[in-house]
């Protein structure tokens, strides 16, 4: 009950004050924006303002954040479904399934369901937030070491060479190749440069944003050409149709695994969306009786992404508020919003500025729930760019692409990397290989890669630490089962017949 | 107004690491640069837009704040607006690299910190940040400390901590930025060469794992900057043990000093500043040097370093006090990675 006063208070403070209903208005429409333009992240919109929070109200000030975040989360779906760039990377993992649903003519389905589960996701883990911070961001930060997000990441990589390749084996060299780009650059442990060829650009490594944009937007268009010229392109039916209230209710047990899934990553210091957004992607591969139809244009695909995605940033203000501990760069941003106001997250900010916390809980709750009513706004119009005739729309793209790859970082070696990935990924597509896997495997891998050697270090070397840490352990057991089915399947179950996999 | 000869007369230029009295503003005290000019004519109409400066690490981290908050403050001062264009990567290699591209006209300035110093030292192929470009201002400088939880029962103190380590035969760890050539590699052999302690060190690139690996029990100690965790210090979950000086800081008076725990090496410090390049106009970096030290006074800038612990020892150095200290860090890096057996280029 007390909390529920307490969100009520959160909520008339936040809505009686015109200026604070005008922060919120702008920081829901720019997230969404800024999250849509791939390059020109929510982050980009966030660095912009935060000179400028200085003269705002502390309680504005990380009220403008938050809402940029629930939003800006969400923004990059659409973009992901209807054109193959995904704004973000957590919003990658929704371009697989939602970009062929496009394809298919079923474009309003697909971005009706990002926003609806985008609103669930982001709506539930609010309210989670605003019942148990303090204990939950205890508890993550206890049981959750090195030893266990590796084997987290261990588990997501046993199932992802499963999406979208033709193969079981094409889909795993499809995963390695991804882990090989992840290996570019200083390593991020030792610091020992690898693979850069002695230029200084490769030693920060591939950027996956760049690799993002190639293997899906570049590639894309490549095939998308090839198909014009010989005369087989077919523009996509347009579609402005929700998903059915059947449809949502068949795949309840996925928004609420990703629910949790996206939940569960989102606390994790340093994790946060990107990873929740695969991870519930991947558990959706793994539960479903026909694996086999993710990759071609699957509603489960898209819900479980991003119903993951948008859980993790109420979850991501957990460890911020209770243990002053960011998540991943927007919430490190809050942070510096604090100091500005002379304030630190913490749990001090529970007792010091209980008004600010719960106008911030008020207003992600409304910003996640603002999503569905501007969403359907927007599918409602934003749809209609389907209309543009290739030849226009495919440059549009293209020069969207070029100037998000380079906003980066402002280097021009990224617009590089993005073509050179638009022309491996058009072949690697055409033999039956996964763009999907490949980019898993680059975003996995470093995460995978940082936490195994610290784990290793942690565990002085002895691959027998493991079996002492009870939730590692049961992780990597659970990874080699999949792995192991995997391989069963590949050799001794019938083969399914070669599907077309030109969007994966 | 003779600048030139302010700057000469070593005004502003601290050659050794002292203590501060706390911050010049909360203080009353007069602050490091109070004594230049409170304005200075453009030369030739200098700058005539808006500057820009490369940073080479992501907003959110050290870097990216006080590069926003210098920014600030030099633009409250001269209402000249300054760009921030972060390029991170390659522990500062990349934004390095793409400062060294860039026309040396005076708009584009740089933050960096002390690892392109350590970074020299192991390379000297990169930019010697004292010679190689002129810095117009360090304007953060901070020791570090060996921090414990405060719950903490298995040792509670500097001493019990050596002793309860020792006993682990290699298995405790701490956590800390242990990539090769780094500040804290370089004092943790400092120490564990002094005490004989064993430990592992876990290396974190980003701080919130680091922080979150000592408040949920993953590691037993944290190597880290005090201003950097400073609310885990004000919500009392995390307690010092150890301080990386000479002598005690007033805000740490009760945590024994390197001199207290009989550890007799010249701590490494961590630094942020802003350069110019070398080739850059003159006039024109006078015109920078004013405008960068003159700031470091603003208000908001000092409010912001205090905020940060970074008023505890002197941060500022003026332009000729940045090369004697980067030069010294550079020898120091140097010796150190020779008896660390380090191919020292």
């Amino acid at each position: 009950m007390e909390t529920f006063n307490n969100f009520l208070q959160g909520s008339i403070t936040l809505f009686s004050d015109p200026i604070n209903v005008l922060i919120f208005l702008g920081g829901v429409i720019g997230g969404m924006l800024f999250g849509a333009i791939p390059g020109v992240s929510m982050l980009t919109l966030a660095a912009i303002l935060l000179p400028f929070t200085a003269h705002l109200t502390a309680e504005q000030g990380i009220m403008l954040f938050s809402v940029i975040y629930c939003t800006g989360v969400y923004g990059g779906a659409i973009t992901a479904i209807l054109f193959n760039i995904p704004g973000a990377p957590e919003n990658a993992p929704t371009a697989f399934d939602g970009y062929p649903m496009t394809q298919n003519g079923q474009a309003g389905k697909a971005v009706g369901a990002a926003v609806i589960c985008s609103a669930i996701g982001g709506v539930v883990s609010t309210i989670i937030m605003m019942i148990a911070t303090a204990p939950i961001a205890d508890w993550a930060i206890s049981a959750f070491g090195p030893p266990e997000i590796f084997a987290l990441v261990f588990f997501g990589l046993a199932v992802a060479a499963s999406v979208g390749a033709k193969t079981f084996w094409k889909g795993w060299l499809s995963i390695l190749i991804g882990l090989m780009v992840a290996v570019v650059g200083l390593d991020p442990v030792g610091g020992i440069a690898r693979y850069d060829f002695e230029m200084p650009y490769l030693l920060a490594g591939i950027h996956f944003i760049p690799t993002i944009l190639g293997f899906f937007a570049v590639s894309e268009i490549f095939v998308q050409a090839e198909k014009k010229v010989r005369g087989r392109y077919e523009a996509p039916e347009l579609s402005v149709d929700f998903p059915s209230l059947a449809e949502l209710v068949a795949h309840k047990v996925a928004v609420v695994r990703s629910i949790v899934i996206g939940f569960f990553c989102g606390i994790l210091p340093g994790i946060g969306a990107t990873l929740a957004a695969f991870m519930g992607y991947n558990e959706a591969v793994r539960w479903s009786k026909k694996p086999e139809e993710f990759g071609k244009g699957k509603l489960e695909g898209v819900i479980s992404s991003e119903t993951a995605n948008n859980a993790a940033t109420g979850a991501a203000m957990i460890p911020l508020l209770a243990l002053g501990l960011p998540g991943g760069a927007l919430t490190a941003m809050m942070v510096g919003v604090f100091q500005m106001h002379d304030m630190q997250p913490g749990p001090l900010v529970f007792l010091t500025s209980a008004d600010l916390v719960w106008v911030v809980f008020a207003a992600m709750f409304y910003a996640n729930a603002s999503i569905l009513l501007i969403g359907f706004l927007e599918t409602k119009t934003i749809i209609n760019l389907l209309r543009i005739p290739f030849q226009f729309l495919a440059p549009m793209i293209l020069l969207l692409a070029t100037v998000g790859a380079y906003a980066v970082r402002g280097l021009t070696i990224d617009v590089v990397v993005m073509f050179l990935a638009g022309v491996v990924g058009f072949f690697l597509r055409r033999s039956g290989y996964s763009v999907a896997g490949i980019v898993l495997g680059v975003i996995l891998g470093k995460i995978g890669e940082q936490t195994f050697a610290q784990a290793m270090q942690m565990l002085h070397f002895e691959w027998s630490g493991f079996l002492d840490r009870r939730i590692a352990l049961g992780l990597l057991i659970a990874g080699f089962l999949t792995l192991g089915g995997s391989i069963y399947g590949a050799f001794f179950k019938k083969k399914p017949s070669a599907a077309d996999t030109s969007t994966s | 107004m003779n600048f030139k000869r302010l700057f000469a007369g070593g005004v502003v230029a601290a050659a050794t690491f002292t203590l501060s009295a706390g911050s010049a503003l909360a203080a009353g005290h007069s602050c490091a640069t109070d004594d230049l000019p409170s304005s200075m004519a453009k030369p030739g109409g200098f700058p005539a837009r808006a500057l820009s400066m490369i940073v080479p690490y992501g907003p959110a981290g050290g870097s990216g704040q006080v590069a926003q908050a210098m920014a600030q403050a030099v633009s409250d001062l001269t209402g000249v607006s300054i760009n921030r264009d972060h390029k991170p990567g390659g522990s500062g290699t990349v934004g390095m690299t793409a400062y060294m591209a860039a026309p040396a006209d005076g708009y584009s300035v740089l933050e960096h910190i002390d690892d392109a110093s350590s970074a020299h030292a192991l390379d000297s192929s990169r930019p010697n940040p004292a010679t190689g470009l002129i810095p117009l201002v360090i304007s953060q400088i901070t020791f570090s400390q060996i921090y414990i939880r405060t719950n903490e029962t298995r040792f509670n103190d500097w001493e019990s901590f050596v002793e309860w380590v020792n006993a682990q035969n290699g298995r405790a760890t701490i956590a800390n930025v242990s990539k090769e050539g780094s500040m804290e590699r370089v004092m943790m052999k400092f120490i564990t060469d002094a005490t004989g302690m064993q430990i592992q060190q876990i290396s974190f690139d980003k701080g919130a794992p680091r922080y979150g690996a000592l408040a949920g029990g993953q590691v037993d100690a944290l190597f880290e900057q005090p201003g950097d965790v400073r609310n885990f210090l004000d919500a009392g979950k995390f307690k010092p043990i150890l301080t990386m000086l000479k002598e005690r800081p007033s805000a740490f008076a009760d945590v024994p000093s390197l001199a207290d725990a009989a550890l007799n090496f010249d701590p490494l410090f961590r630094f942020r500043g802003f350069y110019v390049h070398k080739d850059a106009p003159a006039d024109r970096v006078e015109w920078l040097q004013w405008a960068f030290q003159k700031a470091y006074c603003e208000e908001s800038y000092q409010k912001y370093n205090e905020s940060k612990y970074m008023t505890l020892i002197e941060s500022f150095r003026d332009t000729a006090g940045a090369r004697e200290l980067i030069t010294k860090t550079i020898q120091q890096y140097r010796d150190v990675y020779k008896a660390m057996g380090l191919e020292v280029k």
